[in-house]
């Protein structure tokens, strides 16, 4: 007994060093470094990569670990605070900014020696960068935003099936056919902006920050518009309200059969191939309707967001990091990532083992529909005050849903909003 | 001989300190401590990455300037009215027929006890699926077509009724506990001079248990005046009706959490302890009315 207790006090010590010693870290000089994401559908992309890198340096281990979304910013901002970040982790449009100007990621633009830089797109390096231009954290990938559509209800409505000859019109005409002819809901537009309002507003001409960052776009007659049609759409009998997209997701919602359309991300698709396999070959993809008398522009338009591998401004000098950093950015590397599916890789000429990534699939989704929506692809709307007007809009909106607030008022309160937002940040 | 005493006396009471230094230690760091640091940071404004800046009662005038603050505010006592009252009572039932003569009490215990075991976040998704409006069970029963979670007067309600549901079994063993301690010498002696059940459980079982029942209600009320994860698990973000249900807690939440501002996020459970301080203390004075402890 006495022995046994002697074990167990042992283990207990040997438990507690080692998580000691796990809580250490940050800016260490060994070969074992933790790379921190969010997608746990990425993982075995992240793993692959980790893998490889650490068969060409073998004194290289890499730890991938993987939160939710809501915690891992959590996290890191507490992380950030104390000195304390991963050594290689995600970086997101939304935060990047706020990250790069406090100084808290190394800069990563003049990491290569050659032009492999050159192989990414504008928007690809654009979503990298700090207020000041410079780049904080290597491309990862690059996503777009596509039309989901149910092919049965399609060919049970008689509606032939969305084409790039598609505008607003055409989408508002099939979602009505479709919710007479079998009663289920047609294009389901809801209180979102990456995945809804954003790419219609620019289809139209319109923006929701202008080009300097320093000034709101809702009070421009573009967006009002390109606003007052997406809101407007939930009026429709064929469109569920936002109240039943608090309760069902449109995901949800299309996937169990109960909607024609809806907006997806492209890094969604993927997983749901592989989560709905009773639903695979009656869905398909198709490039978003344009607007069909734009302000400015030819009405096409899609967001297009892309994440990027940071590490701490501690890091600057850390060979270690820096070399791995390097190598996630090399052509090599982009191609493990893109075939695995899940995400589309920054660097151009990796598109095709992301569409190959689908071929593991009976019907064959057409998802080069997404690859050629990049040539007009819009980059996701970010800036330094994004974190602070990013929840306080979509209260807005939720008002201007719900009948608390008129369409005017409300884009007017969003605007005030956001020009408030940047005016503060501005002052510091 | 007294000096000896005062040594062991000494000797014991420094064993005393020994033995609770680890709780004590404990309270004062992840307790007090934080607690002092927040009512700092509630007259400080804070930037991103834990960066602060004094400005003084700033963040409390705001707050009181802000309608959804005051929604928030009016909601946690809602929440706190509608939950109470009945929880208790219904606890107070379950206990009694606990604790009477029944088959398989210990069953019947062991499932009322059981919603206190399951995670919080477990529950509410279940719940959910229960109060959906399209196809939740729920409206089936009833054959109503009400968005429970989703239509401003009832979110609220829905959110009471999960609360209440998920806090009986745990309210009701405390209280069987207080039923336990009751002499049946008092009952025989009731009964043997004509006093019928309602009558008996007037004037004995509420007097006797009356210690436990203010103990129980003290601790709910302030369980329920913090109310964060069930309304955050069963309200999504982008439910229209957030203003309609937030708690002063949830807002804190968002304030902190979303919107980065932690300054003014800790003026919030500043106004909040302060809340639920006050309750308390009425609740102290109100007991001598009615709280028995000469038995």
């Amino acid at each position: 007994m006495k022995n046994v207790k002697r074990t167990l006090t042992a283990l207990l010590a040997a438990g507690m060093t080692l998580s000691l010693a796990a809580c250490g870290g940050g800016g260490k000089a060994d070969g074992n470094l933790t790379m921190q994401i969010w997608d746990n559908s990425q993982r075995d992309a992240m793993q692959a990569l980790a893998d490889a890198y650490h068969e060409k340096n073998p004194d290289v281990t890499i730890e991938v670990q993987v939160t939710s979304w809501d915690e891992y910013w959590t996290k890191l901002e507490a992380a950030a605070g104390a000195g304390n970040l991963p050594d290689v982790f995600w970086m997101h449009t939304n935060y990047i900014l706020t990250y790069a100007d406090n100084g808290m990621l190394a800069d990563v633009t003049d990491i290569y020696d050659d032009d492999t830089y050159s192989h990414y797109s504008e928007v690809s390096i654009a979503n990298t960068m700090g207020s000041d231009g410079r780049m904080y954290g290597i491309p990862k990938d690059k996503d777009i935003v596509c039309l989901v559509y149910n092919k049965e209800m399609f060919d049970a409505a008689g509606v032939s099936y969305p084409d790039d000859t598609w505008t607003w019109d055409d989408l508002t005409a099939a979602s009505a056919q479709i919710y007479e002819k079998t009663g289920k809901y047609g294009y389901m537009a809801y209180a979102d902006d990456q995945l809804g309002y954003w790419n219609f507003v620019y289809q139209n001409g319109g923006y929701i920050l202008n080009d300097d960052k320093t000034a709101a776009g809702f009070d421009q007659p573009a967006t009002i518009e390109a606003m007052e049609f997406y809101i407007g759409l939930q009026d429709n009998d064929w469109c569920p309200d936002q109240k039943y997209f608090a309760e069902t997701a449109p995901g949800n919602a299309f996937f169990s059969e109960q909607g024609a359309m809806f907006l997806e991300g492209t890094w969604n698709l993927l997983s749901e191939m592989k989560n709905y396999p009773d639903m695979q070959g009656k869905w398909d993809v198709a490039v978003l309707p344009k607007a069909p008398n734009p302000v400015s522009g030819d009405g096409r338009a899609t967001i297009s967001n892309g994440l990027c591998y940071s590490t701490s401004a501690k890091n600057q000098d850390n060979a270690i990091v820096m070399d791995f950093l390097k190598w996630l950015g090399t052509e090599e590397a982009q191609q493990i990532h893109s075939s695995y599916g899940a995400a589309i890789s920054g660097y151009e000429g990796c598109e095709d083992e992301w569409v190959a990534a689908f071929d593991q699939f009976d019907y064959k989704l057409n998802v080069q529909a997404c690859i050629d929506m990049f040539d007009y692809s819009v980059q996701s709307v970010n800036d330094a005050t994004r974190p602070v007007w990013k929840s306080k809009v979509t209260d807005e909106l939720l008002k201007i849903y719900s009948g608390e607030l008129t369409v005017t008022d409300g884009l007017a309160s969003i605007n005030n909003i956001i020009n408030t937002a940047i005016a503060d940040g501005a002052a510091g | 001989m007294s000096k000896q005493k005062t040594m062991v006396a000494k000797q014991e009471q420094r064993w005393a300190w020994l033995m609770v230094a680890p709780t004590i230690i404990g309270l004062l760091v992840l307790n007090y401590y934080p607690l002092i640091q927040t009512f700092l940071l509630s007259f400080s404004k804070t930037k991103t990455f834990g960066a602060v800046e004094f400005n003084g009662i700033q963040n409390y005038i705001d707050m009181f300037q802000m309608p959804e603050f005051w929604k928030a505010t009016w909601n946690t006592i809602l929440f706190c009215i509608l939950t109470v009252p009945v929880g208790i009572a219904l606890a107070l039932l379950v206990a009694i027929l606990l604790n009477a003569k029944v088959r398989f009490k210990g069953g019947f215990r062991a499932i009322y006890f059981l919603p206190m075991v399951c995670a919080p976040a477990a529950i509410a998704m279940v719940w959910r699926w229960m109060f959906n409006g399209e196809y939740g069970i729920i409206n089936s029963i009833l054959g109503v077509n009400i968005n429970w979670l989703t239509n401003p007067s009832t979110a609220i309600l829905a959110c009471a009724i999960v609360a209440i549901w998920s806090s009986i079994g745990y309210d009701a063993v405390l209280l069987l506990s207080g039923l336990q301690n009751i002499s049946k010498s008092y009952y025989e002696a009731a009964h043997l001079d004509g006093a019928g059940p309602i009558r008996q459980f007037f004037s004995i079982t509420l007097p006797m248990i009356s210690p436990t029942l203010f103990v129980t209600l003290i601790m709910r009320m302030m369980a329920s005046l913090k109310v964060y994860d069930l309304i955050y698990m069963m309200i999504d973000q982008s439910n229209p009706v957030i203003p309609n249900v937030q708690s002063l807690m949830y807002l804190f939440y968002r304030e902190a959490f979303v919107a980065g501002n932690k300054g003014f996020a800790s003026a919030i459970v500043i106004w909040t302890i302060l809340l639920i301080g006050i309750v308390t203390v009425v609740q102290f004075i109100g007991q001598k009315k009615w709280v028995n402890y000469d038995v």
